[in-house]
């Protein structure tokens, strides 16, 4: 039988149902029901009226990746499916590939999206915010979401027209070296930020911009803090209090 | 603010907290965009600046990974924004301090978003269960209704959060503000200030670079030795 290739209406349900893969999220499947939904219209297309329920429960079974991921793992997995609906040999079966697959996407989305462009983003934001500009919330969604759709999309395409060979160029990619440089970036306009804010804050109160300095021990100190664990909720109470309590006793 | 301020304020709660999970993650739910989102459906885009900004750095840190679930931000962003715009007339104080009270009375009370995020997931819990039991029935179609009802879980719990907020904070922010205000006032640019601070230290803290002392101690000192010898 000649593998059914998918038409790009399908394509473009699935892309489109992958922003909705965890509706449903919960403890004890995760993105089970989801990915079963992500992949239902491609399912549908290969197998049409001979969708068995066995190829339904196998891929609502348990399932959890970064959800930006999810497009890529959803178009390897219905080019398996084609595959082995019309007869070809794999060298791994779609289920295998999901099980595989799946705790590695998810540490290098979360790494990529969640620890690097998304902080990056939120600080060039934050930068524009402080000069009261309300582009500033417009410049983070463009920042973080051109990278994100993009990712989403060539995702889905990459994984279906490559099959299994999406794993060596997502590999070449090199995206947890990406995250690195994007985290590093994060940590600069950190640094950038604490420097203008505490040079306003000088500026404020008449005092030379020398006295700036203090702030790098006391931000060291918090992050520390955190970094051991201490909760932001705790060091807000605490430097609120402290406030109050200096502008009240002088 | 008139009850047609408080439903536009409700669909926005419930908009910007199914983007933290269950809808796209298109990030309209970090504080930054939820603040100002608000703000503009109840006619005053800036004071949700304003607020998105003390509050977009101190959860950021916090990854959304599995089954962790960080305090409910977007919900403090949206209550915070609410209260400012609502209850300024009411107890009488205005502008910076105000915002800076409700920001401080709305963060400890995004406890309730863990709260009810995690009742959300479990009543999911039950409609993945039903899924299967519709898969296994060969209704295909009904698993797919199914796994959009979850959607639902998750605007009930954003929602909740933000109602909880707004409905704690009123009373709180009546019964602290005519005490608070005056250290408050005093204070002012030191706590605006601060809390950004606080959340920049917390996500320096929390990233995991070998060189992040190194680099961000570098960053601060040459943008402060720009600034300063302009």
């Amino acid at each position: 039988m000649k593998e059914i290739r998918l038409a790009w209406p399908v394509l473009l349900r699935i892309f489109f149902r992958s922003f909705l893969v965890q509706a449903s999220w919960n403890f004890e499947r995760l993105q089970n029901l989801g990915f079963f939904y992500l992949l239902s219209p491609g399912l549908r297309s290969i197998y049409g009226d001979s969708l068995s329920r066995d190829v339904c429960e196998r891929h609502s079974a348990y399932f959890n990746t970064h959800p930006y991921f999810s497009p890529l793992v959803a178009g390897t997995v219905l080019r398996l499916e084609a595959k082995a609906h019309a007869g070809e040999e794999t060298t791994i079966d779609a289920e295998t590939y999901k099980q595989m697959v799946m705790g590695p996407f998810a540490a290098m989305g979360d790494a990529l999206f969640w620890g690097g462009l998304r902080p990056l983003a939120a600080l060039i934001g934050l930068l524009i915010a402080s000069q009261g500009s309300l582009w500033a919330p417009v410049v983070f969604l463009v920042l973080f979401n051109l990278p994100h759709l993009l990712f989403r999309s060539g995702g889905l395409l990459l994984g279906y027209t490559q099959g299994l060979r999406a794993i060596e160029t997502v590999q070449k990619c090199r995206l947890p070296d990406l995250a690195l440089r994007l985290k590093e970036s994060t940590i600069i306009l950190i640094g950038v930020l604490c420097a203008y804010l505490s040079f306003k804050g000088c500026e404020h109160q008449d005092l030379s911009a020398v006295w700036g300095f203090v702030l790098l021990p006391v931000v060291l100190l918090f992050a520390w803090l955190a970094h051991k664990g201490v909760t932001s909720l705790f060091l807000v109470l605490l430097t609120t209090l402290s406030l109050l309590l200096l502008a009240l006793l002088f | 603010m008139v009850i047609g301020d408080y439903m536009l304020a409700g669909l926005m709660a419930m908009l910007t907290g199914m983007d933290r999970v269950a809808l796209i993650q298109f990030m309209i739910s970090r504080p930054l965009v939820a603040g100002p989102l608000t703000g503009l459906v109840l006619g005053n885009p800036l004071v949700g600046l304003e607020v998105g900004m003390l509050l977009e750095l101190l959860w950021l840190g916090r990854l959304p990974v599995g089954a962790a679930i960080p305090p409910d931000d977007t919900q403090v962003a949206v209550g915070a924004t609410v209260l400012a715009l609502s209850m300024g007339p009411l107890i009488g104080v205005s502008g910076m301090p105000l915002l800076i009270l409700c920001v401080l009375v709305a963060i400890p009370l995004g406890k309730f978003g863990q709260v009810f995020d995690r009742l959300a997931r479990q009543v999911n819990d039950r409609l993945a269960l039903n899924g299967k039991k519709a898969l296994a029935a060969g209704d295909y179609s009904g698993a797919e209704r199914t796994h959009l009802l979850g959607l639902v879980s998750f605007a009930t719990a954003s929602l909740a959060t933000a109602v909880m907020i707004v409905l704690c904070g009123s009373f709180i922010l009546s019964l602290t503000a005519p005490f608070l205000i005056d250290a408050v006032r005093e204070a002012g640019l030191s706590l605006q200030y601060s809390l950004i601070l606080v959340g920049a230290a917390v996500l320096l803290g929390t990233i995991n670079v070998n060189r992040s002392i190194s680099l961000f101690c570098a960053a601060f000192v040459g943008t402060l030795l720009v600034l300063w010898l302009r």
